[in-house]
């Protein structure tokens, strides 16, 4: 059980801060928790998503609206909620690196938290925020302030550099070295950005693909990669890119 | 009080059980709850060989339902025997393995192998999985193919056998009464209910298969005329299932003719509910001072609206 502590803050154009205290194990950078929206048979499955933050036992997630789920969750009041997590296998947090952070829309979510962990391992941060307009952008300075290096980019230009998040990686990924790529974002974003590491640098991505049970008992979720198909809820959501069969997913 | 049931040899001590294919080899549901609680539990489809399952979108919720179309994905029955099956016995669970093969010998091989192996309690032979191109469901609607497969399987298996039907027929209940004239111990009724979902974005199937199978509260009026039907043609236990989610649920099933019930898709959506349900049974048994399962099962039948 899980308890939302405030009312859903809009914090961009459909994307909402949800604060809950859960008691439990601590979660892992690029875990996800997976909510019951009611306590109907309406929606049916749990909703996954990645934890943005978590500091004595409050975990924030960003939620972004986009179906039935969503739209109830980000509408409901304060009190409990059945929740079960943190699950799923999370990102390798290296020490005193440099590292390199890739988000695109929602995707930024659970960089934040990661962002946090790399920062306390004395890592070198260099982040792409990326979103597809300035009306879109979520918590800018949060961002800003866990990265030595910030890149806040977005498709129009209407808030910081105009340009795709793969055009900076490029740019990036061609003027620095970097020890690790972390990446997270929408599919076709992801296989570019692993593709622009051409296996120099090793890449994690969190794929977001759809869940049954998000435990790991019914094999609804899985992935094709080079090691046949894995359960993106427990062999993931967070996975070595180049070990990832893009084409198929 | 007595809550225990018999299918055939084998004793369950309690009628709630986990099905097939939702609740995988039970090493992630063990963290949630105590699998030896459990009447039994059956674990997903088995093939003689890994079978890698479905590409593409496996899985869409539906209202209160959702259409699957994971195509068998098992890790093969060696795999199942090494490592799948001495986790299982070390929890102290009762295991029923579902057997999915492709093929009459298949299926027979592996009912033969399996009914032989330590710590197996009963075969649950599949005979209706909506989401493989060949056998799978095929058994499972012709009278004349279901009639061999049954007969070749009872010969090799020598412990308890379950027959798990297909509700995609006209009439269930003769495959039901089919299966008990050639010596299964059990019926398990329903699999999932042939579903289609089109995605109006991209003006085709969501899934590659087309087809996939639909399970949840959804099916759950559909699933009670089956187990309904089928009490009616046979003495053997049936073990009913399709959309469980409370007691009610377990009590509507056990009064239409269930000796024993399990619990799919719930299970994937509160892994903890098929404890919670059994404790809920057994406090409505003493409530109601209710002694055996037997005083309640198929009264349903015995009480016509018209009486
Ligand atoms: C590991 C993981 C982490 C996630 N983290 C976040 C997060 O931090 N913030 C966030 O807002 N979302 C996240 N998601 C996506 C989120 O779970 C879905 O958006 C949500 O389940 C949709 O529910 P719904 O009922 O609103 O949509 P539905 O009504 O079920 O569907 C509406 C539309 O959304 C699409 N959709 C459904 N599920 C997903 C999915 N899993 N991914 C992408 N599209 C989907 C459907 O195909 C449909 O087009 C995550 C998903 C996964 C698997
Ligand atoms: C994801 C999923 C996988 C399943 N896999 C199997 C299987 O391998 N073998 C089988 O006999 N039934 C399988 N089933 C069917 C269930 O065991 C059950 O018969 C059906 O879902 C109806 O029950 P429910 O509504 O409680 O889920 C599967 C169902 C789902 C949802
Ligand atoms: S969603 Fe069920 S196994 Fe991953």
């Amino acid at each position: 059980m899980a308890l939302l502590i405030n009312k859903p803050e809009k914090i961009s154009k459909d994307h909402y801060l949800l604060r809950f205290n859960i008691h439990g194990k601590i979660p892992l950078p690029g875990q996800f928790i997976n909510i019951k929206i009611n306590s109907g048979t309406d929606p049916l499955l749990r909703r996954p998503f990645s934890v943005f933050n978590y500091t004595d036992s409050i975990t924030e997630i960003i939620v972004r609206s986009v179906g039935k789920g969503t739209k109830e969750l980000v509408c409901a009041g304060c009190g409990e909620f059945d929740v079960i997590g943190p699950l799923g296998k999370g990102f390798t947090v290296l020490k005193n690196r440099k590292v390199l952070l890739a988000g695109g829309g929602v995707g930024n979510a659970p960089l934040y938290y990661l962002a946090k962990q790399l920062k306390e391992q004395k890592n070198h941060i260099t982040f792409v925020c990326g979103f597809r307009s300035e009306e879109y952008v979520f918590c800018r300075d949060r961002y800003k302030s866990l990265a030595d290096e910030f890149h806040l980019v977005t498709d129009n230009g209407s808030a910081g550099e105009k340009a795709y998040v793969t055009d900076k990686l490029a740019h990036l990924i061609g003027t620095d070295d970097y020890d690790m790529l972390y990446t997270c974002g929408p599919d076709a974003m992801m296989s570019k950005a692993v593709a622009l590491s051409s296996k120099r640098i090793p890449v994690e991505v969190s794929v977001e693909n759809y869940f049954g049970c998000g435990i790991g008992f019914c094999a609804g979720c899985t992935v094709d990669t080079l090691h046949g198909f894995k359960r993106g809820c427990a062999d993931g959501p967070v996975f070595d890119g180049n070990e990832l069969l893009w084409e198929n997913i | 009080m007595d809550i225990s049931v018999k299918i055939g040899s084998l004793v369950l001590k309690n009628p709630i059980t986990v099905a097939s294919g939702t609740a995988g080899y039970g090493e992630e549901l063990s963290q949630f709850i105590d699998l030896s609680g459990l009447g039994a539990i059956f674990t997903k489809g088995l093939s003689l060989a890994p079978r890698k399952g479905n590409s593409g979108s496996r899985m869409i919720e539906t209202p209160s339902g959702v259409l699957n179309s994971i195509g068998l994905e098992n890790v093969g029955l060696k795999k199942f025997i090494d490592d799948k099956l001495p986790f299982l016995i070390k929890k102290g669970a009762v295991i029923i393995p579902n057997v999915a093969g492709h093929s009459e010998e298949e299926n027979i091989e592996l009912c033969r192998i399996l009914s032989a192996t330590e710590g197996i309690a009963a075969i649950e032979l599949n005979v209706s999985c909506p989401n493989v191109d060949e056998g799978g469901m095929a058994f499972g609607i012709d009278l004349n193919i279901f009639t061999k497969l049954v007969e070749k399987v009872r010969r090799v298996t020598s412990c308890p056998l379950i027959i798990k039907l297909s509700p995609n027929v006209t009439d269930i209940s003769l495959f039901a009464k089919r299966a008990e004239e050639i010596g299964a111990d059990c019926i398990s009724a329903v699999n999932t209910f042939l579903g289609m979902k089109i995605d109006v974005k991209r003006r085709q199937p969501h899934f590659l298969n087309r087809v996939a199978g639909l399970s949840g509260p959804a099916i759950r009026p559909l699933a009670i005329r089956s187990v309904f039907q089928i009490f009616e043609k046979v003495r053997i236990p049936v073990i009913g299932l399709g959309g469980i989610s409370t007691l009610e649920d377990i009590l509507e099933f056990i009064m239409a003719g269930a000796a024993a019930i399990s619990i799919g898709t719930m299970t994937m959506v509160q892994p903890d509910l098929p404890i919670k349900l059994a404790e809920e049974l057994i406090n409505y048994f003493e409530r109601e001072n209710i002694k055996n399962i037997s005083e309640i099962k198929g009264i349903a039948h015995k009480k016509n609206r018209r009486d």
